[in-house]
């Protein structure tokens, strides 16, 4: 029993320096997450700001030009959030590898720019649910003391959506990493694909399937752990 | 020094103000009663267009507020707003609360905001909740604390909506005091109330609004002593 694991283990990971194809994924699998995430953020604060000026400018009723190019732009933000929660990410990616960027050399840059296109809709949504927790009484107060519509979202709501925004976005995050174990799709080698290339190799699926799933899980209940922590920290901060 | 012209409101297919003409002079205390649904708070929120009205005018110091070129932010800095909820910010210290404003105007520096933060706070003896987050305030030192809040920005008239509504039964009377010494200051006031004592002792003039309607108005003795419009009339059996 011991020999057949060591066996298991020595062939998974040392022969042929093996796991520095596990490192390698391993790699792979933290910047794509980490650079979607970052373009995922800036795509969703963009689309969500659009949205709240949108909106307060539909409110106003007042028909300028600037409000008429903010619906338009709105129009194209929703239909943009639609289509990327409304198709698989996988066809997502596939679109963006063969259509999109077809051609382009370095897959590792197409993954990131397509995980983060995804990724911003779903953060937009985020951002928009944390706008609108807070009590529209807040941005009454702000508006009628005279703060600018930009001035009431910057120094009023936002700093308190935050507090709803922050958990949500970072359990957007751990959805991401997982969602990346498709790279494969476009052979390029994260850590899903890494453990496919060495179980293809050894003909062994425990050690490499297994190790692949653990490393997730260790990074995933991590992270979510943290989660729990600063959601438990931005509660306290509203009792003082 | 506010002139209504007009004023309609409609939300979707209900008409809440019809028709409402009203001018208010400086110096005058303007009491706004009337059952649930007649339209008062709308009318005192069109008074500074956190209500936009559907048709007709509101013209403050000569400005029409219902110009579109108009720049509201500025004369809002003018009009003073309590609402019901306090709409205190919670993420913002007492103090904060009360120089936010002013120094977004750059009426005031940090000094000058923070001085005249503090004398208005002495003059409601809660000098040292300064630097205390609102949560820590009972309801009646909230909604004291959201009126001097509005006087920091020197407002020539101010809009009372419902300001003591919200509030336990024993905290009415320091609200109320409070506004009180204000109309014996000269104070130019709107206010929407419930508490016909007040309106009586506080107000030059009180308005009776019934379905959207201005129905009855008269100088405070007059309006309870000798009620003339039926609905006037059944109303103040309701609520005397």
């Amino acid at each position: 029993m011991f020999e057949a694991l060591k066996e298991g283990f020595i062939r998974t990971f040392i022969r042929d320096n093996r796991y520095k194809v596990f490192v390698q994924g391993f790699k792979n699998t933290i910047i794509i997450t980490l650079t979607a995430a970052v373009i995922g953020i800036l795509i969703g604060i963009v689309v969500s700001l659009i949205h709240a000026l949108a909106q307060s400018a539909r409110n106003k009723k007042r028909k300028t030009p600037g409000a008429m190019v903010l619906n338009v732009l709105d129009k194209i933000c929703a239909a943009y959030v639609a289509l990327m929660r409304g198709t698989p990410l996988a066809i997502q990616l596939m679109i963006m590898t063969f259509i999109i960027m077809g051609g382009f050399p370095n897959k590792v840059i197409v993954c990131c720019i397509a995980f983060g296109v995804n990724s911003g809709a779903y953060v937009s949504e985020v951002i928009r649910g944390g706008i609108a927790s807070v009590d529209i009484g807040q941005t009454e107060a702000g508006r009628s003391l005279g703060l600018s519509e930009l001035a009431t979202l910057r120094l009023i709501v936002l700093p308190q959506a935050v507090k709803n925004i922050l958990p949500a976005l970072c359990n957007e995050g751990i959805a991401v990493l997982k969602e990346t174990s498709i790279c494969g799709l476009i052979s390029v080698v994260d850590l899903t694909r890494a453990g496919d290339l060495i179980r293809s190799r050894t003909m062994s699926p425990y050690f490499t399937l297994i190790t692949v799933a653990l490393i997730y899980f260790i990074l995933v209940f991590g992270l979510s752990k943290a989660v729990g922590r600063l959601e438990r920290r931005l509660a306290q901060s509203d009792r003082h | 020094m506010i002139d209504i012209k007009g004023l309609h409101k409609d939300f979707g297919d209900l008409k809440v103000l019809k028709n409402i003409d009203l001018h208010i002079d400086k110096g005058e205390r303007v009491v706004i009663i009337g059952p649930s649904g007649s339209g008062k708070s709308t009318l005192l929120r069109c008074m500074n267009l956190l209500e936009v009205p559907t048709a007709g005018q509101v013209i403050f110091e000569g400005t029409d507020l219902t110009d579109p070129k108009t720049d509201l932010d500025t004369v809002r800095c003018k009009m003073g707003m309590v609402f019901q909820q306090f709409n205190l910010f919670p993420h913002k210290t007492i103090l904060q609360n009360m120089t936010l404003a002013p120094r977004y105007h750059k009426l005031m520096n940090e000094a000058q905001a923070n001085e005249t933060a503090m004398r208005l706070l002495d003059r409601i003896g809660l000098a040292d909740k300064a630097n205390v987050y609102p949560s820590t305030l009972s309801g009646g030192q909230k909604q004291r604390v959201a009126i001097v809040r509005a006087l920091a920005m020197g407002p020539d008239v101010m809009l009372f909506d419902e300001p003591t509504s919200a509030l336990d039964p024993e905290m009415v009377g320091e609200v109320l005091e409070l506004i009180k010494e204000l109309a014996d200051d000269g104070m130019t006031m709107a206010i929407v109330t419930h508490e016909m004592g007040f309106a009586r002792e506080v107000g030059t003039r009180v308005l009776f609004m019934d379905e959207g309607t201005i129905a009855a108005q008269d100088e405070p003795k007059a309006f309870f002593e000798n009620p003339q419009n039926p609905r006037l009339k059944d109303f103040l059996s309701k609520v005397l």
